[in-house]
């Protein structure tokens, strides 16, 4: 069956079995994702009767010109470098720390994992308070090792530092599962061959737990880039609907927010729409083109 | 095997069109609901929940009750934000409610781009309009702004106040007196300093408090009908200095991470708090017992009083149909009545919107009762609202950036608000 020669029948029939995931796909990503394209060249658009009276690359060029447009790109970035490495490098610890305790190892996976499971609304609130300059957590503790307190959520400064380290706290859990998945898949036989070769444990863990975990480092990188571009839900939770003090937290999916929904500039929307879709499939691309040197499978 | 094949395809492809029909008709049930029993069904969208949607949905089921031609069918669609995005949804998909709840500043946007209907055909004329006394007997204010272009396109619902909230047991303490002017206020500041409390906080941003004493100092931050921008002339420079040369000073704080000032204020760091009227329902309920707190309408500044009115306007859309048009107006004129602003006052903590209901008995008995509503009843004689116009929400967004920087960065209201102004006018210029 597996090896027959396709068939305009069978091509068919296939296409029978894909029908309604393909009408979900393409009534729910295929079609928004081409007419935003299409939306981001209206110049002149009557977005509530669908009515086109002029197009071309205005919307690109007053993103290009808009300096807080360019303030939101920055902001992403910063927020990609800063959630991403981290996420994978703690991520990676934790999971080896996990998979090496055998007691109350179900309670501390839980733990680990109850941040994924959790309302982002929720955990807002709750780092809300911990941030708090006056009472909160975080202030207690740096007190404790003589630290002054900061304005975690009013100062421009500290603003973005404050998302990305609730963002970081707030992706461990799936990561940290995936990375046990890619532990638990590696053959023992390997780390015995190594031993046997007089392997120390950070040489075993350098040439044999590292290569051998690589596609999961790439899967858990890739969606970390690409989950970390989107960032939207945090730090409107975070600030209470707003980009945070002074627009320090303004990432690229908040300011389509803005322009679409509160001041009905839909057509620009769509163009930084497009942008950040290009500029992801960039970074993607660039990972891509690394993995092929450096990931085995 | 053949066969099977296409009796499976024939039951997939029966059961997509069966799908298809069902999802059709479903779509027809909807659209030609607007009968019920004979009814004409109103659909109402608003924004109000939990002692808020209790009231509501009471008011409603008393129009129900007192008519047999229509059904109002209220929907909770969420905050104000939400429900902002569903109407917007809405009104791409044509599937727009009769009538809403919105802030009259977004009536321009809605306006031009054509989704509402106008209310003076109902208002104004025919057999259900509203008369010369029954209109004068609605705060000015509130007229004032359900109109654009010279014609009525909302009516006013959930409205609210900036009041002063004190702590009286913190003044005797003090011995500070009841300011009746901003200007003695900021000169409690070095005072109250050195003892550790401000002596006014706000919210998490001033604007409201900038746009008041900017009125009193002399003119609108953006003037009516010739859509001047004043967010850098002398006059709004003066108060914008008022307020933030308190906060450098550390004669006051806005709340940040609070959002609201109440908290400030109920743990006594600062002695004053300047907040909405509607906050009052919240305080009742957060203050703690020994909190000897107290409200008062804004104080003067530069002699002059001023209060900006808050809140949330209904308005109709082309949607509806003749008969649903005529008992949208015939709910709006309800909600509109003596009575019912009184209710809905009195369960909400809303200011009434007529003068005979401030005056009317029961209401003042109620107000004694609860003597904190009283501070925003008392100002509504001299309430403004800002001018509304095509962009407004996109021009707020950027008032908020410039007094958040102001707050944030502490930059110079000199170059925020020259930032704003140019802002403000391309704005402006591009859509009006």
């Amino acid at each position: 069956m597996i090896n027959e020669k396709p068939t305009i029948k069978s091509t068919l029939k296939a296409l029978l079995y894909l029908l309604p995931m393909l009408v979900v796909t393409i009534t729910f990503s295929i079609w928004p994702i081409i007419s935003s394209f299409m939306m981001s060249f209206y110049t002149k658009y009557d977005y509530y009767n669908d009515k086109v009276s002029a197009i071309g690359f205005d919307n690109f060029v007053t993103l290009w010109q808009d300096p807080e447009f360019h303030l939101a790109v920055r902001n992403t970035l910063i927020f990609v470098v800063g959630v991403v490495p981290i996420t994978v490098i703690l991520s990676l610890i934790i999971a080896l720390l996990l998979n090496q305790i055998k007691w109350l190892s179900g309670f501390f996976r839980t733990v680990y994992f109850l941040p994924f499971v959790t309302s982002t609304v929720a955990i807002a609130m709750v780092w809300n308070w911990i941030y708090h300059s006056d009472y909160g957590l975080m202030n207690y503790f740096l007190g404790l090792v003589g630290i002054h307190p900061i304005n975690w959520l009013t100062d421009p400064n500290y603003s973005l530092l404050a998302l990305i380290i609730m963002s970081i706290w707030k992706n461990l859990g799936f990561n940290i599962i995936l990375f046990l998945v890619g532990l638990n898949n590696i053959d023992k036989h390997y780390y015995q061959a190594a031993e046997i070769d007089g392997a120390n444990s950070w040489q075993r863990f350098w040439n044999v737990t590292i290569p051998l975990l690589s596609p999961i480092t790439f899967l858990v990188s890739v969606n970390g880039v690409i989950g970390s571009f989107k960032v939207f839900d945090q730090v409107y939770a975070l600030f209470g609907g707003q980009p945070g003090p002074a627009k320090a937290d303004l990432t690229i999916v908040y300011y389509l927010f803005e322009k679409f929904y509160t001041e009905n500039k839909y057509t620009l929307a769509a163009a930084s729409g497009v942008f950040l879709f290009f500029l992801i499939l960039l970074v993607t691309l660039v990972q891509m083109w690394y993995s092929r040197k450096h990931v085995h499978y | 095997m053949k066969k099977s094949f296409w009796g499976k395809a024939l039951l997939g492809i029966s059961a997509l069109a069966l799908g298809l029909v069902l999802t059709a008709c479903g779509s027809n049930n909807s659209s030609d609901k607007s009968s019920n029993g004979g009814k004409v069904t109103i659909t109402f969208w608003h924004g109000m929940t939990g002692p808020y949607g209790k009231a509501l949905n009471g008011i409603i089921k008393d129009f129900n009750n007192s008519q047999d031609k229509y059904v109002v069918k209220g929907t909770a669609q969420g905050n104000y934000a939400t429900l902002q995005q569903k109407i917007m949804a809405a009104a791409k998909s044509k599937k727009l409610p009769t009538i809403a709840q919105t802030t009259y500043t977004t009536v321009p946007d809605y306006v031009k781009n054509n989704f509402l209907a106008p209310l003076d055909p109902y208002m104004l004329k025919g057999s259900d309009k509203l008369s010369t006394a029954s209109m004068d007997d609605i705060y000015p204010a509130f007229l004032s702004s359900s109109k654009y272009q010279g014609k009525y396109y909302s009516v006013p619902f959930s409205k609210s106040v900036r009041v002063l909230f004190y702590n009286k047991k913190l003044m005797d303490q003090l011995g500070v007196k009841m300011p009746t002017s901003w200007e003695e206020i900021a000169a409690l500041g070095p005072q109250l300093k050195k003892k550790g409390i401000m002596a006014i906080g706000f919210d998490k941003s001033f604007d409201m408090e900038f746009e008041g004493l900017a009125r009193q100092a002399g003119n609108a931050l953006v003037e009516p009908d010739s859509l001047k921008v004043n967010v850098d002339s002398k006059e709004t420079l003066t108060a914008a200095h008022f307020i933030w040369d308190m906060l450098q000073k550390g004669y006051a704080k806005t709340a940040g991470e609070d959002f609201y000032g109440d908290k400030a204020f109920q743990t006594g760091k600062t002695l004053f708090y300047v907040g909405s009227s509607a906050g009052v329902t919240n305080m009742n309920q957060t203050a703690p017992k020994s909190l000897d707190w107290h409200t008062a309408p804004l104080p003067t500044y530069n002699g002059q009083k001023a209060t900006e009115l808050a809140g949330n306007d209904l308005v109709m859309f082309n949607s509806g149909n003749d008969a649903q048009k005529k008992g949208a107006w015939a709910f709006m004129k309800f909600l509109l009545s003596k009575k019912e602003t009184i209710k809905w006052a009195e369960g909400t903590g809303y200011v009434p919107l007529r003068k005979s209901a401030v005056e009317d008995p029961s209401f003042q008995d109620w107000l004694k009762k609860n003597p904190a509503n009283a501070a925003a009843v008392n100002s509504l004689d001299f309430g403004f609202q800002s001018t509304a116009f095509v962009g407004f929400t996109e021009y707020r967004n950027d008032l908020l950036d410039a007094v958040d920087s102001m707050i944030s960065k502490k930059t110079q209201p000199e170059k925020a608000l020259a930032d704003l102004k140019t802002k403000a006018e391309k704005i402006i210029k591009d859509n009006n």
